[in-house]
């Protein structure tokens, strides 16, 4: 499957955006710090919600409200990180395809972009609301998921190797 | 005053504490994906406040319980950042004193905290007036815009400490 995608990979590294942007460290850095207050803002309005679903956020206004009324800055921060994103990619794109972290960011994703516009929608707008065992758990489901995407994304930059040599490298400083 | 707080930066970096944080590449790295976490948690919980103060965001909710129920949570998130911060800087306290990118990241959250302080202590003390109305005084909208801009700029901030001398971008 991942070797499937090289040579997609090889044409977007050999791209006009690609050579800018492997040429201008400003440009980069510009990029990922676009990328992060989309992620501030992405992350923030949903932590948000599910914080209210778990007895942390908004105490005087349901859920939907809160959810209804977020939307569309969820939306804007989702724009912002997948325009950001493949502008990003296209400064590493050898590095990327080689991390593990990377695909796993790309899986996580998937499953957090599903979550979020099928069983965590239909919990945050139902009226009246989800049982509040059931919505507490879609809480922690969705938390876990996007900040998972944060820390995956933090990896890559740290191990650009295989996933196997960074937690042997992990095992083998633990041992020390 | 440069050579004190130099002084101070040498002496931190070769306490125990921070010899043993520099050298385990691991924890190092792990506190460093917690305090991005930390930046989130903050920036992403004190946005929502300040697009309601600039009336685009949260509408129809009160202002004051905007305030009351986000910020509590903007502290847990500040608390995170500020302890795991601090590990990351006393490791490498000499480099962050020379680099740019990381004064200024310092200045822009004092003045960050100073819009806070500012905000509280002034005009949210009549919030009572505005509570509910959709464009509240121009100076709870301009710490609101203040504060939008401080966080994000405090954002690329960090980023760039990454591009300064001694480190590799990532």
């Amino acid at each position: 499957m991942r070797q499937s995608l090289l040579p997609l990979f090889d044409w977007y590294g050999h791209t006009g955006l690609a050579r800018v942007m492997s040429d201008s460290a400003a440009l980069i850095a510009t990029a990922q710090i676009i990328h992060l207050i989309g992620m501030a803002l992405l992350i923030g309005t949903i932590m948000m919600v599910d914080l209210t679903m778990l007895g942390f956020g908004f105490k005087r206004h349901p859920v939907s409200r809160v959810a209804r009324e977020l939307a569309p800055w969820t939306w804007t921060g989702l724009a912002i990180m997948f325009a950001t994103g493949p502008i990003n990619l296209a400064s590493e794109t050898q590095r990327c395809y080689d991390s593990s972290f990377f695909w796993i960011k790309m899986g996580l994703i998937l499953l957090a972009v599903a979550f979020h516009f099928t069983v965590h929608r239909r919990a945050t707008l139902a009226e009246p609301p989800v049982l509040a065992s059931k919505a507490k758990l879609i809480a922690c489901v969705s938390l876990t998921l996007w900040f998972a995407i944060a820390i995956a994304a933090k990896f890559i930059g740290f191990y650009g190797e295989d996933l196997r040599e960074a937690l042997m490298s992990l095992a083998g400083q633990s041992i020390c | 005053m440069a050579h004190l707080i130099l002084g101070f930066c040498q002496w931190l970096e070769t306490t125990p504490p921070a010899v043993a944080l520099r050298d385990s590449v691991w924890v190092f790295n792990l506190t460093e994906v917690v305090h991005t976490l930390g930046i989130i948690f903050v920036a992403g919980t004190i946005m929502l406040v300040d697009l309601r103060l600039l009336g685009l965001g949260l509408k129809r909710m009160p202002v004051s319980d905007v305030v009351s129920r986000i910020v509590p949570r903007t502290l847990w998130g500040f608390g995170l950042m500020f302890v795991t911060g601090g590990c990351l800087f006393s490791a490498e306290a000499v480099k962050l004193y020379n680099s740019p990118a990381f004064r200024i990241k310092l200045v822009l959250l004092s003045l960050a905290g100073l819009n806070a302080l500012i905000f509280h202590r002034t005009i949210y003390r009549q919030a009572a007036a505005w509570d509910t109305a959709l464009v509240v005084p121009p100076r709870a909208r301009l710490a609101g815009l203040l504060s939008l801009i401080l966080w994000m700029c405090i954002i690329a901030a960090g980023r760039a400490i990454a591009y300064g001398p001694g480190y590799d971008r990532t």
